[in-house]
């Protein structure tokens, strides 16, 4: 083993459908999600030492179960030394991933399950998901009172995008039709039954310009969980652990108009400090499970990792390179934008999907023969930038 | 259907004069005597070289349209019924970027790099807010 043979690996996964379950209470989710990830994991439950929540929106009551140690008692983990929260919003998983690999590689934790969950289908209105989406992460001094929401952010980036770079509408709703294919091939996606078209996307209501109502993610009640244990310990467990290769990340805003390039953002120094601690690039990647919440951050995500030049993105979502069977498979998942988003849990299925397409669990949608994945998460108002590396191997 | 009230900026006593100026009709921001940066949003110490030697300065006003969104549906509820209504991030002269609306021109007419001065709204009693409007001539 290399120089990253102390790091940790995943060992299993588990995840709920996405979608509207009216009389499903939010802890379901979460220990549903966590006892699938602990089964497929293969191990006793007492092994979990260490458990990690993130943070849910929708309920303030809910969430302080997550804090004061409900999934542990749900779960009757009998050798759990702590419960504690970690949340960075959309970044969530990225961040709790880094510190329990580090927890790990220090031996202070042995066996870490992750869990999310939350309700922001069924548990807030459409109007109150707006609402908390115009407040939550956006500056209540400097941002708030001009009318600030996340539609609107995400189509400042889009127009300052095309206006940099020519890129079209048609390319914009290229991400949708991409990602709905791919959700197509997923139980667990909210879209999963029918494909849309550039056309259908282009019809679509208008939110704000240019952006519209089917190139945004919906919310939607949903969890996941992961298990993590050292790289040493992992194969005696599983028989396709997947490796953590890489790590980089960057913050570079809280208040949106203090980001010094909205067509940007900092991806291209987190892919950077995360490919060169692989040891790889972004042509060894078998699958790029890219960051979705609107299509203008897969677009952005893609090049700024160097996957293509600065406005070729869009063609590769219209030609269909990034769709089953291309040769860039990308947000396979189908995405925010098809499988839905669940607030921290929307990278949180993407970090699970990069890792069942590496254990060769993805079903119909598996790329074939997967050793390598990049995957991305941003948080709040695309205040950072985090890319995680994964494989089978270390190599 | 009740009219919600719009959304006050909840102000940090630090950012004060910046609100009080606005009241006034002048935008203000702070400037760093220590590396003279130009700084906004209004901080505690300078954000490049961290001094507490701070004093603030009034703008020229003029900027450009760095991006800007024009918000046709699904508002925040107290923007409803302002829709359509652009959101805009302005560049000033002087380095710094502001988020506000521009006003006074058909929304669709509103591009990047456009130049923009600002004008300012009265909110209520309490508060002013600078917005920006495309330049005349």
């Amino acid at each position: 083993m290399g120089k990253n043979a102390k790091r940790a690996a995943f060992i299993g996964i588990g995840e709920v459908p996405t979608g509207r379950f009216p009389e499903t209470a939010a802890i379901y989710h979460a220990i549903e999600s966590a006892k699938l990830a602990i089964r497929d994991a293969g191990i006793d439950k007492d092994e979990i030492d260490y458990v990690m929540p993130t943070a849910s929106l929708y309920s303030p009551a809910f969430n302080t179960e997550l804090v004061t140690c409900r999934i542990v008692e749900e779960l009757g983990l009998k050798n759990v030394n702590k419960n504690c929260q970690v949340f960075a919003g959309g970044s969530s998983s990225s961040c709790a991933l880094q510190l329990a690999s580090s927890l790990i590689e220090t031996g202070k934790a042995k066996t870490v399950l992750f869990v999310h969950a939350d309700r922001l289908g069924t548990g807030v209105t459409a109007q109150g998901g707006i609402d908390l989406f115009s407040t939550a992460g956006i500056s209540a001094e400097w941002e708030v009172p001009f009318g600030q929401h996340y539609s609107a952010i995400a189509a400042l980036a889009t127009n300052r995008y095309k206006f940099e770079t020519g890129c079209t509408d048609e390319e914009l709703s290229a991400v949708c039709v991409s990602n709905r294919k791919w959700a197509r091939l997923n139980p667990n996606a909210f879209f999963n039954k029918k494909d849309i078209t550039i056309e259908e996307v282009m019809a679509s209501k208008m939110l704000s310009t240019p952006l519209r109502a089917k190139q945004s993610n919906m919310l939607f009640d949903g969890g996941g969980a992961f298990v993590l244990t050292s790289a040493e310990r992992a194969p005696d467990l599983c028989p396709r652990p997947v490796y953590i290769l890489g790590e980089g990340g960057t913050v570079t805003h809280f208040v949106y108009s203090q980001e010094p390039d909205v067509s940007r953002f900092g991806w291209a120094k987190a892919g950077k400090k995360a490919f060169e601690e692989a040891g790889l690039t972004p042509k060894d990647m078998d699958v790029a499970e890219i960051y979705d919440s609107y299509p203008i951050y897969q677009m952005i995500g893609l090049e700024e990792l160097g996957f293509c030049e600065r406005g070729e993105a869009g063609k590769l979502f219209v030609s269909g390179d990034t769709w089953p069977g291309g040769r860039l498979p990308c947000t396979t998942n189908g995405g925010m934008l098809s499988q839905g988003h669940t607030g921290a849990g929307g990278a949180v299925a993407l970090l699970i999907e990069a890792v069942r397409q590496l254990m060769g669990k993805a079903g119909d949608r598996q790329v074939r023969d997967a050793r390598f994945a990049v995957e991305t998460a941003t948080g709040g108002t695309y205040m950072d930038a985090q890319v995680t590396v994964l494989g089978t191997e270390i190599p | 259907m009740t009219t919600i009230e719009k959304p006050v900026p909840v102000v940090n006593p630090w950012a004060k004069p910046f609100w009080d100026a606005a009241n006034k009709e002048k935008l203000v921001f702070q400037h760093c005597k220590g590396c003279d940066k130009n700084i906004f949003y209004p901080r505690i110490a300078c954000p490049e070289c961290f001094s507490d030697d701070l004093e603030w300065i009034e703008a020229s006003g003029k900027g450009r349209v760095y991006t800007y969104t024009v918000v046709e549906s699904n508002a925040p509820s107290a923007f409803v019924g302002d829709m359509p209504y652009v959101i805009a991030i302005v560049k000033l002269e002087e380095g710094v970027q502001f988020l506000s609306n521009i006003v006074g021109c058909d929304p669709h007419s509103v591009v990047c790099e456009m130049p923009v001065e600002v004008v300012f709204e009265r909110l209520n009693d309490a508060f002013t807010l600078p917005k920006f409007t495309p330049m005349q001539g």
